[in-house]
């Protein structure tokens, strides 16, 4: 939706074309996380800290007004061996020109404390963010500009002398003169190669709203087993917590968001009283005050996880008209319109204002499926 | 006795003659109920057993002997247990409110008789405090054997109105007025198919006669167009058929536009349990009908698990028969509720997260026609602690009323995600976990 923005903006005539409707895979599933603090060290930092400035570009300018807060994100590590993963990411988060503050002592208890009070020490991650995904496309949506058709499946690419020529949809063949493949694990339809993406189930919890006797949370906060969990940082000598790694974001509705799982499944329409136990067990042992609010709701969704962790943006081999921005794993909502603005360019033949080239699909020689 | 568990969530009709007939065909039957008591809806007990609402004789009789064949039943009664959903490996939940846990179990069939959800129709101001609906009150009154503090109206259509207005009359609180939306005649057909039912007539006429004698104002053919707050009580704007208006200030409106059976966590889950529904939760056809229906979801358990059934055509017969009766008395009612096209934006349509009229109409009068998926995440309407159970079914209606045809499917707003209800956090906290997946 991002890039059907931008490029409708440059003069182009966009469809988007969906199986289903908008915002209906990991996006509606999402924390709405726009967030720097983590991430994996090297490009994929480096993106994501360009990420949320243009995400404050587009609330600047009205694009996302409303629609971006800005805020920190608060890394909090409870026990002793836990104290090196934080260290170790804040100094990479430095590095990358990110602030960060570390909180110990008496900082730590007057900003922390409250929500958390069993923190050893806690870094602040500085203007990061919050945009729930499914509002960020619903924005996009009604400042329109280009047609939406919902329910309408590509069943193949209609190729001619190296090039794409149109989209066979159920009803027929409609002309485009370039192809964008972001469908998240479907774009792999489209394209030669196998196993390249996996599905990665998360599970989600949403609380009712909290009481007047709830502490103040001054941001998200994250459990340094979260680094882990997601594999952004070495595991070290802490144990593989099964890929549970706990965020308590409090929603600007007042209700808490408690997540999340990365499991290697695709079954996205159900969460499993486990998971969400350890979760919450988890979430309370962090901010015991959670235990008095309730459940209202869990959900899960399904993540598209590339085999080195890196998302999938640039052209495919086989046509000169087709590109692919897939792979984005939990990572989504925060690239999600950068990405689109890149991808604007790159198919109007400009040069990408960041440097993508890591992302590139010939890293795995993606092509064309024969079959597309 | 088999020694795999069935388990049954609802301690009203449907569901005690559902676990009795389960366990006469030898399962061993677990009961399990919300509330304090079983009863349910219909057959609520009262937390002093003094202090009890007069409800017909007949209805009186069928309780007490479901009552008294569960007694002497191998039936395990679990109250206080919530039925929260079937989670994704296929496991129950229930949150034991006695301990403050979840607990979970892995039946090897489910009978859900959860009992229908009661219809209140959008009006503007029904979101304040002091709107109740009539069904809400009646239960209160039941447990508590008292009537509320205060003028009570109320509106709306339905046989639960004249029920609810002699109940209050018995207990010395007379309503202020019943407004019935409808305007229809008894038809001949209808009469015809009460009178195939005569203990529907003489209950009518058991509610009826006091309120006449009591001199209550059965006002046909009105209905409430607003209320707004009058200092702490509730001024109350009433039209009548040919658009008069009226106000009327009280302490409660309590509001009702007959009942609807219960979407809300009844799909069967992927990994779950065999399912059956059983009673108003399957399809609203009263508590005689119940029963029938509770022993024909325990034998479809039965012929499942491979036990020996009985001939259950009694049942059948029944079901079939409450069936004719219930379309001919709905035809004496109006549950349209206020037409859509005058209500103002204002208007609040879902009261967990208060969204409007207006903000569904802004939603809807773009070109590009929005998914009810879109209008669920962007609008919020389904979204609140009660997943869309009171409103999904009025959204899905008025959307489709701007669209001709295609309407949204209720069951895309609905959840059908646990927890069927909120369920506090700290219930899960003590939840072992099932398998060391470490």
């Amino acid at each position: 939706m991002s890039a059907a923005h931008f490029l409708s903006r440059a003069g182009w005539r966009v469809t988007v074309y969906d199986s289903g409707v908008v915002a209906s895979g990991a996006t509606g599933s999402a924390d709405g996380a726009v967030s720097v603090a983590s991430k994996k060290p090297g490009p994929l930092m480096t993106l994501a800290v360009a990420a949320v400035r243009f995400y404050e570009h587009l609330a600047e300018t009205g694009v996302l007004v409303d629609e971006f807060i800005s805020r920190s994100t608060f890394m909090i590590a409870s026990q002793s061996d836990e104290l090196d993963v934080l260290e170790s990411q804040s100094a990479q988060l430095e590095a990358a020109g990110v602030p960060v503050r570390l909180l110990k002592g008496q900082s730590l208890a007057e900003t922390v404390g409250a929500a958390a009070p069993s923190a050893l020490a806690a870094v602040e991650v500085q203007g990061e963010g919050h945009a729930v995904g499914y509002r960020v496309v619903e924005r996009l949506r009604r400042l329109g500009g280009f047609t939406i058709r919902r329910h309408c499946r590509i069943v193949g690419l209609r190729q001619s002398g190296g090039s794409v020529s149109g989209v066979v949809t159920e009803q027929g063949v409609e002309p485009a003169d370039a192809v964008l493949l972001a469908a998240g694990l479907g774009s792999m339809d489209f394209l030669a190669g196998s196993g390249l993406i996996r599905p990665r189930k998360g599970q989600l919890i949403v609380t009712d709203r909290a009481g007047r006797d709830t502490p103040r949370f001054p941001g998200p906060l994250m459990s340094c087993r979260y680094l882990v969990s997601k594999g952004s940082h070495p595991a070290g000598k802490l144990p593989e917590s099964r890929s549970l790694g706990l965020v308590v974001d409090p929603l600007r509705t007042g209700q808490f968001l408690i997540g999340g799982s990365r499991e290697d499944r695709d079954d996205k329409d159900t969460a499993d009283a486990d998971t969400v136990a350890s979760l919450l067990r988890d979430a309370v042992a962090l901010s015991p005050s959670l235990a008095r609010l309730r459940v209202i709701r869990v959900f899960a969704g399904v993540r598209a996880a590339t085999r080195d962790g890196m998302p999938i943006v640039g052209r495919v081999g086989g046509a000169d008209n087709v590109w692919v921005a897939t792979g984005f794993e939990g990572d989504g909502i925060c690239l999600g319109p950068l990405m689109g603005h890149l991808c604007q360019q790159m198919i109007c033949g400009r040069p990408a204002d960041q440097d993508i080239s890591a992302l590139g699909a010939d890293r795995f020689g993606l092509k064309l499926a024969d079959a597309a | 006795m088999s020694d795999r568990e069935v388990l049954v969530i609802g301690g009203g009709p449907a569901g005690v003659a559902a676990a009795l007939e389960m366990a006469r065909g030898g399962l061993k039957v677990t009961l399990c109920e919300q509330g304090p008591r079983l009863g349910g809806a219909i057959h609520r007990q009262p937390d002093d057993p003094s202090r009890r609402v007069r409800v017909p004789k007949a209805q009186r009789q069928r309780w007490q002997a479901l009552a008294e064949a569960l007694a002497a039943s191998p039936v395990t009664v679990l109250c206080r247990h919530m039925f929260a959903g079937v989670e994704g490996s296929g496991a129950v939940l229930l949150e034991d409110r006695a301990s403050g846990r979840i607990v979970t179990r892995h039946p090897a069939a489910l009978v859900l008789a959860l009992g229908g959800v009661e219809r209140a129709t959008p009006v503007p101001g029904w979101q304040l405090p002091g709107v109740v609906t009539a069904g809400g009150l009646q239960m209160m009154m039941k447990s508590t054997g008292r009537a509320p503090d205060g003028d009570v109206l109320l509106a709306g259509s339905g046989p639960l109105l004249v029920a609810v207005a002699a109940q209050l009359t018995a207990l010395g609180k007379a309503p202020v007025a019943v407004l019935e939306r409808s305007t229809s005649a008894v038809s001949l057909r209808a009469l015809a198919g009460l009178i195939r039912a005569p203990a529907y007539l003489w209950e009518a006429a058991g509610y009826l006669l006091p309120l006449t004698k009591a001199g209550i104002r059965l006002q046909r053919g009105a209905s409430v167009r607003s209320i707004v707050p009058a200092g702490d009580r509730l001024s109350v704007t009433i039209v009548d058929t040919i658009g008069l208006e009226q106000r009327l200030v009280v302490d409660r409106v309590a509001l009702h536009d007959g009942l609807l059976p219960n979407g809300n966590g009844t799909t069967p889950a992927p990994n779950g349990p065999f399912t059956v529904l059983a009673g108003d939760c399957r399809e609203v056809l009263g508590g005689v009908a119940a029963i029938a229906d509770g022993r024909l979801a325990g034998l479809a358990v039965l012929a499942r698990l491979g036990q020996a059934a009985p001939d259950l055509a009694g049942a059948a017969a029944t079901l079939r028969r409450e069936r004719r009766t219930q379309s001919a008395l709905n035809t004496l009612f109006d549950y349209s509720g206020s037409d859509a096209a005058h209500l103002p934006d204002d208007t609040v349509i879902c009261r967990c997260e208060g969204r409007t009229l207006g903000q569904l109409r802004g939603m809807l009068a773009a070109g590009d026609r929005v998914s009810a998926r879109e209008i669920k995440l962007n609008g919020r309407f389904g979204m609140g602690a009660c997943q869309g159970r009171f409103c999904a079914e009025w959204v899905a209606a008025f959307v489709a009323s701007q669209r001709d045809g295609q309407p949204p499917q209720v069951a895309e707003i609905v959840g059908s995600r646990w927890p069927v209800k909120p369920v506090p956090v700290s219930a899960f906290v003590d939840l072992p976990p099932s398998s060391p997946s470490e």
